[in-house]
């Protein structure tokens, strides 16, 4: 067994309801990780800018709500996997909708998965908790980027 | 006789006989009998005059006598012989050629008889009026005796027939309509003349005539609006009308004089006499106005831009004389009426096609008013007013709309068939086709010559087959035609019946047979005009349906935005309550029983709320995407359909047949298993039978293509339910019982198979079961 591996989650969600929701799962799958908020699709890009720039590595999984305010979830990951240091960070996208065209976009444009939101808390709990566990725990995921000069 | 009617143009037919006068020259006195066709009589050359007046022809050098009339011994007391040869002086003195040598010098006598003097009555010779005019180099004496002589012993005084003639033109000039105008001329005409009947008589295209006004002595019968055929006044007559402007015939019963000789020895030539007052009139002239009873007649040409228009004919019926100086002012209101005639007809034709365009302009008010070409021919005004038509039809939208008297459908329809291959129909800028003779292009139209031997035929937009026609009836059927034997005595007359008013109307009717009165240029024009009109109306429609698509695009887009909104601003919200009733419900005392009830009551209606929202989702979304038509095995489709039911089977166990094998149908793969996917479902979720059964199958049907059926066991629906059951959202039963539902399942099967232009509906016995049947039209439309 690896050790699990050490860094941040980036949940980019407006709703405090719904990152409650993360921040609970996150303590019920005891995540060693720490999950940091961007409320917004811009402060998401300016939290991976400001990585960047200090040269602080990037997180190890982006958790992406597609309807965000101003720049939204489609926005943020075309910039995120336009960029080439970010390329390969794993990006779950979480949406209420399953409209076949938002799949498309995302899965076009190199989501690594996508999952409905459901509406119901249990299930919701219970998605998130698949999530964490299969990117957290089952997959190995590619070195972090890491900001060398 | 042949019938000239059928090619006013033509010489006589090869086939005819040799004229009797081959080689000679033409007499009406010794050939005038043997005559056969109007069109072939040389008119202008016949050799006699008159016998009332006596005719000089000299050589204007010398005054030398070149041909005299055979009557000259009447009027001068010399022989033709006494006088040939010989200086004019003999007969004129010197006073006489010296008075027409001032007049040859200085007036325009060239082919324009003019006054020279009066000779003065000797012994038992009258006084005479003469005339000079040039033509083909020979100056040509007409000699008349004076009014005066012929009258009583104690002339009246002169009439002052310059006040006559202007006071004439006077009123001419106050005429509101062409009607009105004509009317006048023939009024002043008669003043001036003191004739019995003065009549405008106005030529058709086809050459047939038309009394258009009358002023006439009491106690005649009027001819008012009496036709007449074209043999009537055949062309070599038309043609010298086109150059004189009065034809003087004093006593039909004259018999004509012979020139002496025939032939002019200058010219070598018979002569001219188109413009001579003495031309002796043709045999079967003077017998057409013999067999009406008519003595004596004027005849004035009405002229527009060198093309005769009509005539003023006046009829006396004793013999009469027209003094020169009647003439001439008769000569003037020819002129005068030829002038003004022009601008009178102008503006009738503007006033009617005036009339016209303002009919169709209200005609395509109404049609864009009611985005519906049908007004056209069912509302008022309608296509047959203001044109002068007795039918019309309109072939617009797969149909035919008729108005008046039209040939029946099915005639219509090869009608429609031949005009789309008329190179009329190709013209870009003219599409139009106008016959005054339908049934001579289309033998088709034989049947129906009664009610439309016109047509007027436009194509309508680009579209094959869509038409605008009016009909006009054949003519024989509505004109009232002059020599009817139905209204006079037959009369023979004295040369046989060759020109009869029954001979000629039996002519007429042959010729006129399959014909209508043509279409005019106005109407014409007022037609095609209508036609743009009408494809502009035709474009706006489509332009404006092209718009209400646009709108439903629009809002289609719209309602996919709002259900994307519904599914995710709704849902967010909704998630969160779900939350906090599950946190409530965590924190809540095991035994605060009523608390726990209420809270568990909050999550299931937010679930009910959150199903209800994917429904809408899925309903605006089925409506939205365009349907993709393959060859579908409905064997293959049925088992996925079972597929995805397949956790509902699991939790009611059902027993499924299939008939099989199912056929392979031309639909949307998708669709169609949704289709039988919600019906299986339905038959699944409400049934209460221990032993469940659900049957699959369909039956052949020959108008429908096949029928498909879901058929259960089940609980059955209701009847006061059965008309309900396919609204949004309605569910029969408690949200509990049957396993609850969104209601949205039936909708949505009804909207798939009406994309594929099916239809759904059901049998059903409550407490029995019910049976669902749809069809899928094949090969149907794929937009949505």
């Amino acid at each position: 067994m690896t050790l699990p591996p050490t860094g941040f989650v980036l949940v980019v969600e407006d709703s405090d309801e719904d990152f409650d929701t993360v921040l609970q799962a996150a303590r019920e799958a005891s995540l060693p990780q720490e999950i940091r908020r961007a409320a917004t699709g811009g402060e998401c890009l300016r939290l991976l800018a400001d990585c960047e720039r200090e040269r602080r590595t990037a997180p190890l999984l982006v958790l992406l709500d597609l309807n965000t305010p101003g720049e939204d979830g489609r926005a943020v990951l075309r910039a995120i996997r336009g960029n080439g240091q970010l390329r390969t960070m794993p990006i779950v996208v979480l949406s209420t909708s399953d409209n076949p065209r938002d799949l498309d976009f995302c899965y076009q444009n190199g989501v690594n998965a996508y999952h409905t939101k459901p509406v119901s808390f249990p299930a919701h709990l219970r998605t998130l908790r698949c999530i964490f566990d299969y990117w957290l725990g089952s997959v190995v995921l590619p070195a972090a980027p890491q900001h060398i000069p | 006789m042949k019938t000239p009617y059928a090619d006013h143009a033509s010489n006589p037919a090869p086939a005819d006989p040799p004229l009797p006068w081959a080689g000679g020259a033409y007499s009406i006195k010794r050939h005038g009998v043997s005559l056969t066709n109007c069109d072939s009589e040389p008119v202008q050359t016949p050799g006699c005059i008159q016998a009332h007046g006596a005719m000089l022809v000299v050589q204007p050098g010398d005054f030398t006598i070149l041909q005299v009339s055979e009557n000259v011994g009447v009027h001068f007391g010399r022989t033709p012989e006494e006088l040939l040869g010989q200086p004019v002086t003999t007969v004129l003195g010197e006073e006489g050629v010296r008075r027409l040598r001032q007049v040859l010098d200085r007036e325009p006598v060239e082919r324009n008889p003019l006054y020279v003097f009066t000779l003065p009555a000797r012994k038992a010779n009258p006084a005479l009026d003469l005339t000079v005019h040039l033509v083909d180099g020979v100056a040509v004496l007409e000699c008349e005796p004076t009014a005066r002589a012929a009258a009583e012993p104690e002339p009246e005084p002169e009439p002052d027939y310059y006040a006559l003639v202007k006071r004439s033109v006077g009123r001419m000039q106050s005429a509101q309509t062409l009607a009105e105008f004509c009317q006048i001329a023939a009024e002043q005409v008669r003043a001036l003349t003191g004739l019995d009947r003065v009549m405008v008589y106005r030529f058709h295209e086809d050459f047939h005539g038309e009394v258009v006004a009358e002023s006439k002595r009491e106690g005649l019968t009027s001819w008012l609006g009496l036709h007449y055929p074209s043999e009537d006044i055949p062309r070599p007559a038309r043609e010298i009308f086109k150059k004189i402007w009065l034809r003087p015939l004093p006593d039909a019963a004259e018999p004509v004089m012979e020139l002496v000789p025939l032939i002019n020895p200058a010219t070598q030539r018979p002569l001219n006499m188109t413009h001579c007052a003495l031309r002796g009139a043709s045999v079967m002239y003077v017998e057409y106005l013999q067999n009406m009873g008519v003595a004596a007649s004027l005849t004035l040409s009405i002229l527009i831009e060198g093309e005769l228009w009509g005539l003023i004919a006046c009829h006396h019926y004793t013999p009469t004389r027209f003094p020169y100086q009647v003439r001439a002012g008769c000569e003037f209101l020819a002129q005068v009426t030829s002038l003004q005639l022009r601008s009178a007809v102008q503006r009738e034709t503007l006033h009617y096609r005036l009339r016209l365009e303002e009919v169709h302009n209200r005609i395509i008010a109404q049609a864009s008013l009611d985005l519906d070409l049908a007004s056209m021919t069912i509302g008022s005004p309608n296509l047959l007013n203001a044109m002068d038509a007795t039918g019309a039809a309109m072939y617009h939208s797969d149909r035919w709309w008729r108005v008046g008297a039209t040939p029946e459908e099915a005639h219509l329809d090869a009608l429609k068939i031949w005009l789309d291959a008329r190179p009329e129909f190709q013209n870009p800028t003219r599409p139009v086709y106008a016959t005054d003779s339908l049934a001579r292009d289309f033998p088709g139209a034989a049947d129906d010559v009664a009610i439309a031997s016109g047509l007027l035929a436009l194509p309508l937009a680009r579209r094959k087959g869509n038409v605008i026609v009016w009909f006009r009836p054949e003519t024989i059927q509505t004109v009232k035609w002059g020599g009817d034997p139905s209204d006079k005595p037959i009369v023979t007359g004295p040369h046989g019946p060759r020109l009869t008013p029954r001979k000629s109307f039996e002519l007429f009717t042959e010729s006129v047979r399959q014909r209508a009165l043509p279409w005019n240029p106005s109407e014409i024009d007022a037609a095609l005009r209508l036609r743009l009109l009408i494809m502009e109306l035709v474009v706006t429609r489509a332009d404006r349906l092209r718009e209400v698509n646009a709108d439903l695009t629009r809002s289609n887009e719209e309602l996919d935005a709002f259900a994307y909104v519904a599914s995710h601003d709704l849902k967010e919200p909704l998630r969160g309550i779900s939350k906090y009733a599950h946190q409530l419900l965590e924190s809540a005392f095991a035994d605060d029983v009523e608390t726990r009830t209420r809270l568990e009551g909050l999550q299931r209606l937010t679930l009910r709320m959150d199903s209800l929202l994917d429904s809408l989702l899925h309903y605006s979304r089925v409506g939205r995407t365009t349907l993709q038509f393959e060859n579908v095995d409905l064997n293959e489709v049925v088992a996925e359909a079972l597929e995805i039911v397949a956790a509902r089977r699991q939790e009611t166990p059902t027993e499924i047949n299939v008939a099989s094998p199912l056929p392979t149908v031309l639909a949307d793969r998708m669709r169609v298993r949704e289709v039988f996917a919600n019906l299986i479902a339905n038959a699944l979720k409400y049934n209460d039978k221990p032993h469940r059964e659900i049957h699959i199958g369909y039956s052949p049907d020959g108008v429908q293509g096949n029928v498909f059926h879901v058929r259960d066991n089940g609980i059955g629906i209701e009847a006061r339910h059965q008309t309900t059951v396919f609204n949004m959202f309605k569910r029969l039963h408690g949200r509990n019982e049957f396993g609850g539902g969104s209601g949205a399942g039936l909708t949505i099967v009804e909207k798939l198979v009406s994309q594929h232009r099916g239809r759904v509906l059901f049998e059903s016995t409550p407490g029995e079961g019910t049976t669902f049947f749809f069809t899928l039209a094949p090969g149907a439309d794929t937009t949505p």
